[in-house]
């Protein structure tokens, strides 16, 4: 039963953690899901803290709790409290950006992170008791731990397009009553069964869109504002890890980003899809070719002015829309387009009848040998600045830009058009990604490959395989672009022999900003000081590698309190900044974990029947190492398998399920096995460091069986190795169940923080610091351990 | 242990000193408060348009508020209105107002009448108003508070602001009070020569522009005036 019920709760209260993610995706944003998740998760800590107190009062307890009748009652409670948790969740009007504006919200945040962290408690309480009560089968708890998470996160991945978020949350909770028919005498196992059963029922008969289980997305993005226009509604909804997709009808949608002022007929009749209730993609209805009238006067068709009537163009499409309109209203003889999410891909194609693929772009590109006259990459970023901070784009990567210069003709375009900001930050990135993206490929006089245009609200970069002064044959000033930019009534931002007057001629600022920094920016790479130039540059604009892939985050810690006070000294606009609430959330999750693992302390140690200082710190160590492992994985592979949450729950799946297994074969080893197994990982991430990055880049134009079956089966090794410290260490390095439950309570907590810190080392330093810090945990692991006392009863 | 009849009283004496003193809640004018906004929140951010504080000084916004939330009428900051909607901070209005450059002679359009207050302050400057709202329940609730507060000469219309008021025009200024991703073309078609017209860009709930467009023949210039932080509402005011 206890390897059941561990099993259990360990499967449902991940696949509960995913669901939540996805949730908090929807309602929220993404780093506001962190906030509260992750202190969520102190649940698990704080069951150990409790178990200990509980062993302080009472000697035995872990025997009389670890019979059927308690276990099944906590499986029971966990039900109750994780639904409890959801719906309360659902409802309350928490709203964090209002947070220093109305106390109130305070406590509902106080409420989120309680109701949340209790359904966690329960479980970590039933696998911390089983760790205490089979002391000699460490390594089955712990098989029974990994097996059941990595089942729990594969699930939701493949539930999710079926059942939608709210009603699979709902089966997941009601999961761990599977042991009601199974347990107890005839009549209850019976009445267990009719319980079990009836819920099922309920749960299947729930309509997804019912209003306990629908999830709604926050009235600030933009899905919320689009369905408060008259005769607009949701007319689909598709789920998957992806993404949740609303197909919205409206007579009122309209959108043209980078529309010239000049156009003055109507637009064409738009349907719009909104991903996680944000990040909207427009499908234009082409009945006619006037209808396509509208594309000739938006900024992003200054490529097609470059190059009339196309050879083959590619749309790599993350949002916006326009980009399909303009490639057919250039007369292209050939349009391919991609986008990552299956069903809007499906949609696309439906829609406009083009090939299109589905597939994340840099690996669409990696497998495809085709060379286009034009790529156009249409990925406009949230709706709000700065909460993408944290998210994975490999789409501006100067890597990226290696790949679309590939991909084009010898006289190919590529444009790409983002929202104009102010000051300029990502617009002197993507100018210095493309700049370095040129000169890796060997280009003599990169500038001249490079034009940057803009109106009012959005800017464009053009980016020429061949120099634009070529490209631009005869006109009446010797350059197309700008008599074109003149007669849309656009600004030039970029462009090797343009004048200062062309600037911030029709949209106007009190200074030709854009165009100041570009050309500052274009001196340093001229002087080959470009790296002085970013670190004296307020915002965090460098250009980024697949190393450090964070296109939106734009933050210098050094630089928070100007833009705090530029922003009229207002906490809640902080709080749009993943960045901001990632460091908020780090110092409350501190004080919290050092409250849990302080509090006990004077109760384990009293007595003389603590463990050793150095015990402790082995597993915290050990639990800070092996979170900083998976999430290094996690990041690494969203480039492998095409997106973050895919990379997610199949990193966590594989990795937890080799762990477990490591967990297993740890019951046929003793003491000594510890620093030579912690060694050998130090080694694994040492050669992980050196090649994996070049593995995956080797393996991008795979298929994607052979890419998930491949990537999945690298993780083997380091899985097994991961799995072994813990389990081993729990068995041989402790001597009591007080210590069993605190060593768990300080895994978790140390597991907490390093997931923490991970999202934080991986915007400022990138993706591999993280390993560093796994690297740093498992050699103070390794210290720890030597200086550990073994007690000779429990070898094998 | 204090004694029942000490407690009522304590309690009476509470109630007493914290209960709303002089006029009744609907018969107060705000006069008090109005020129302290417009002191505080306007002039001293550097609006200086004599028409434009005056309309600011006379214009009732409280009447343009909902009863719930009329005490913080002349707070700096934007409220909600219902239908997910708000009537913006006073010094917003005034800006927009100011920055369109009107005369008594000019004849305005605003697309998004919302509470109404906007376009009261318009009529305030100049003596022919438009004023378009897509919403139904708003449209009719604006009309009859403008109706109420004297401002009846403003033209209102339920519909989509988008296509503008073809017949009305053409405007010497429009003035679009939701943020959008392009300036609709068929207001611009209806823009006088030299005509102004004046929005915010930007999500609805965090950093605005405001952004004036001015047609200069067949040629449009776009002046980014100046960058405006919105309070955000609550999802609970949204739906109401």
């Amino acid at each position: 039963m206890v390897y059941v019920a561990v099993f259990l709760a360990s499967f449902s209260s991940l696949a509960f953690e995913v669901l939540l993610a996805r949730i908090f995706a929807v309602s929220q944003w993404h780093h506001l899901a962190f906030m509260v998740i992750s202190l969520a998760l102190f649940g698990f800590a704080a069951s150990g803290v409790l178990l200990s107190f509980l062993d302080a009062w009472k000697k035995g307890w872990e025997a009389h709790l670890s019979g059927r009748r308690p276990l099944t009652l906590s499986l029971g409670l966990y039900s109750i409290s994780a639904l409890s948790a959801f719906i309360i969740l659902n409802r309350l009007p928490l709203d964090y950006f209002r947070l220093p504006l109305a106390p109130i919200q305070a406590l509902y945040l106080l409420t989120a992170y309680l109701v949340l962290s209790i359904p966690f408690l329960v479980a970590g309480g039933v696998i911390s008791l089983a760790y205490a009560a089979r002391v000699e089968r460490t390594g089955w708890v712990y098989f029974a731990t990994m097996s059941g998470s990595a089942v729990g996160a594969m699930v939701p991945g493949l539930f999710l397009p079926l059942f939608g978020e709210g009603k699979l949350l709902v089966f997941v909770c009601l999961a761990p009553l599977a042991v009601l028919p199974f347990y107890g005498k005839t009549r209850f196992r019976v009445l267990g069964a009719a319980v079990f059963a009836s819920l099922i029922a309920l749960a299947a008969a729930l309509p997804v869109d019912h209003p306990l289980i629908a999830v709604r997305p926050s009235p600030y993005k933009a899905l919320s504002q689009t369905l408060k226009f008259p005769d607009t509604r949701i007319t689909g909804t598709t789920s998957s890890l992806r993404g949740r997709i609303d197909r919205v009808e409206s007579p009122y949608i309209r959108y043209a980003p980078g529309l010239s002022l000049r156009y003055t007929r109507p637009m064409p009749r738009q349907t719009a899809l909104f991903t996680d209730g944000d990040n909207r993609l427009v499908l234009y209805d082409v009945d006619a070719p006037a209808d396509l009238d509208f594309a000739r006067f938006t900024l992003s068709y200054a490529a097609y002015r470059l190059l009339p009537e196309p050879d083959r163009v590619l749309a790599l499409l993350a949002g916006g829309g326009a980009a399909i309109p303009c490639a057919l209203a250039s007369g292209a003889a050939a349009v391919s387009v991609v986008h990552s999410h299956p069903a809007v891909a499906a949609m696309l194609k439906d829609h406009y009848g083009l090939p299109t693929t589905a597939a994340a772009h840099r690996e669409y590109l990696a497998s495809s040998r085709e060379r286009f006259s034009i790529i156009h990459l249409e990925n406009w970023g949230a709706s709000l600045t700065g909460s993408d901070a944290l998210q994975q784009d490999y789409d501006f990567t100067v890597d990226a830009f290696g790949a679309y210069l590939d991909h084009l003709t010898d006289d190919g375009v590529l444009i790409m058009s983002r929202r104009l900001l102010l000051p300029p930050s990502d617009a002197l990135r993507l100018w210095a990604s493309a700049f370095e993206g040129l000169r890796n490929q060997g280009v003599a006089e990169p500038r001249r490959h490079i034009a940057m245009l803009r109106n009012w609200d959005t800017i464009t970069l053009i980016v020429s395989a061949s120099p634009l002064g070529a490209a631009s044959g005869a006109a009446p000033n010797g350059n197309p672009l700008m008599d074109w930019a003149r007669e849309m009534n656009f600004d030039a931002v970029y462009l090797s022999d343009m004048t200062p007057e062309t600037a911030n001629r029709f949209n106007q600022f009190d200074k030709p900003f854009h165009y100041r920094e570009i050309q500052a920016l274009a001196a340093a790479y001229a002087a080959g000081t470009e790296a002085d130039f970013f670190d004296g540059y307020p915002l965090d604009a460098a250009p980024q590698s697949d190393r450090r892939p964070f296109p939106g985050r734009i933050l210098k810690r050094s630089e928070l309190e100007t833009l705090y006070k530029s922003m009229g000294s207002r906490m809640y606009a902080m709080l749009m900044s993943g960045e901001v609430v990632v460091g908020v959330v780090f110092v409350e999750a501190l004080a919290v974990a050092l409250l849990l693992l302080a509090a006990p302390v004077w109760v384990v140690f009293r007595k003389g029947e603590g463990g050793s200082v150095s015990g402790v710190f082995y597993f915290l160590s050990v639990g800070a190492g092996f979170m900083f492992g998976e999430m290094y994985f996690i990041k690494a592979y969203a480039l492998l398998w095409g997106h973050p949450l895919i990379s997610f729950a199949g990193v966590i799946g594989a990795l937890l399920i080799f762990s477990a297994l490591g967990g297993a074969l740890s019951q046929r080893m003793g003491r000594e096995a510890i620093p030579r197994i912690l060694l050998l990982l130090l080694g694994f991430f040492a050669l992980t460091v050196w090649g994996l990055n070049g593995l995956i880049h080797g393996m991008l134009g795979w298929s994607a069986g052979a890419r998930y079956v491949v990537g999945a089966a690298l993780l083997l090794p380091v899985g097994l190795l991961l799995g072994i410290p813990f389990s081993l260490g729990m068995r041989l390095l402790l001597a009591s169940p007080r210590q069993r439950t605190y060593a768990w309570a300080a895994n978790g907590c140390a597991s907490v923080l390093a997931a923490i810190l991970s999202e934080q080392a991986a915007v400022a330093f990138g993706i591999p610091a993280i390993l560093g810090c796994a690297m740093a945990g498992y050699a103070a692991a390794w210290a720890m351990a030597a200086l550990c006392r073994t007690d000779p009863a429990l070898s094998p | 242990m204090r004694s029942k009849p000490r407690m009522v009283g304590f309690f009476l004496l509470i109630l007493v000193l914290t209960a709303p003193v002089g006029f009744p809640e609907g018969a107060r004018n705000f006069q008090k408060e109005r020129h302290q906004m417009v002191g505080v929140q306007i002039e001293a951010r550097g609006v200086d348009d004599p028409e434009v504080l005056s309309a600011m000084r006379s214009t009732p916004r409280h009447q343009f508020v909902p009863d719930a939330i009329r005490d913080q009428a002349y707070s700096d900051h934007p409220l909600p209105i219902g239908e997910g909607q708000t009537i913006s901070q006073p010094y917003i209005v005034a800006l927009m107002t100011e920055k369109l450059n009107l005369s008594k002679e000019s004849k305005v359009l605003e697309i998004g009448t919302g509470s109404g207050y906007q376009a009261a302050v318009l009529a305030g400057v100049a003596d022919s108003v438009y004023s378009i709202e897509i919403k139904k329940a708003l449209h009719e609730k604006a009309t009859q508070d403008l109706r109420k507060a004297g401002y009846g000469s403003v033209n209102t219309r339920h519909g989509d602001g988008y296509f503008g008021w073809p017949e009305a025009a053409p405007f010497d200024a429009i003035l679009i009070t939701a943020a959008v991703d392009h300036i609709p073309p068929p207001l611009l078609g209806q823009l006088k020569d030299g005509g102004r017209l004046i929005l915010p860009l930007g999500n609805p709930f965090s950093y605005q522009n405001l952004v004036l467009a001015t047609k200069k023949g067949d040629n449009y210039t776009v002046q980014q005036i100046t960058g405006v932080l919105f309070v955000p509402m609550t999802g609970e005011a949204l739906e109401r």
